[in-house]
């Protein structure tokens, strides 16, 4: 009865510091996807460049009278349609990218997963 | 010599707008009606730029850029409209509005002579000129002279638009050179 115990103890003894290490750790939590807003504004995105953490959502905001899009730069991952004025459009980041308006192409924005 | 005729009559229509925005004496005063006809007029001048370069141009960034400024200039026509309809204001015809509909079509006559490389170059720096132009225009002259505060609002909201399309332009001029 009694070695059952100790060895119960041992065990408890054996793995406390490995699950208070895993419990404290940040780096080891998940983060809760959030939701961010980028406004497009006097054709310019807003914040033009934004950090992130991967999964969370991005929506973009239209809020010019002119129509816009938001379009992955480099090779043209993913596009959204054209967003008329008041319109809006979101995606789940993964990892960072550039962007643009296909429509009005000297308009940019970065999003930074970290 | 032929060639410095043409990129003379190009640049005539902004030139026309140059002159009324480049120094405040030669400023023409403009009430808020007239004002409207300038707006509406200068967006509808770059439209017919735009519809002819769609038909003629072969270069997809030209015919991109044509589509945009078709697009937004129709854009800032319907906010103009819906502007002056709900004040009650009708759009009243002025020296400045003339001489840019009459250097329009000189410019479009020019436009029309040239094809290929030739004509997409003529068109961009036409355009490049252009909005350069009427942003100071709208600056100098629309936005000081606006006595109305939704006028005056309308147009402060439409120069980003066409400071967008300026460096659009340079990006286009850069591209086909």
């Amino acid at each position: 009865m009694n070695s059952d115990l100790n060895c119960i103890w041992r065990v408890i003894y054996i793995m406390l510091p490995g699950i208070i290490l895993i419990s404290c750790n940040p780096q080891k939590q998940k983060a809760i996807p959030v939701k961010h807003i980028i406004e497009i504004k006097e054709m310019r995105f807003q914040p033009a460049e934004l950090s992130v953490h991967a999964g969370d959502t991005v929506e973009w905001i239209n809020r010019d009278f002119v129509d816009h899009d938001v379009t992955e730069e480099n090779k043209k991952e993913w596009s959204s349609t054209p967003l008329a004025a008041g319109k809006s459009w979101h995606r789940v980041i993964t990892k960072s990218a550039g962007y643009y308006c296909s429509i009005h192409q000297v308009m940019k924005g970065k999003l930074l997963v970290e | 010599m032929r060639t410095v005729k043409i990129h003379y009559a190009l640049i005539v229509s902004a030139c026309s707008l140059c002159a009324f925005s480049s120094s405040a004496q030669k400023a023409p005063t403009l009430t808020d009606p007239e004002i409207a006809s300038v707006a509406v007029t200068a967006n509808q001048v770059d439209i017919s730029y735009a519809e002819i370069a769609q038909k003629k141009s072969k270069d997809v960034s030209v015919i991109e850029f044509a589509q945009t400024m078709a697009k937004d200039h129709k854009g800032v026509i319907d906010q103009a409209v819906a502007l002056v309809t709900k004040l009650g204001v009708t759009p009243k015809d002025n020296d400045v509005s003339k001489q840019l509909n009459a250097d329009a079509e000189k410019t479009k006559e020019n436009l029309n002579a040239k094809t290929g490389k030739d004509f997409d170059k003529a068109y961009i720096d036409n355009e490049v000129a252009y909005h350069k132009a009427v942003i100071s225009t709208v600056e100098d002259v629309l936005i000081p002279q606006s006595q109305n505060a939704e006028l005056k609002g309308l147009l402060q909201q439409v120069l980003p638009v066409l400071k967008t399309h300026l460096d659009h332009a340079i990006m286009v001029q850069g591209k086909i050179k």
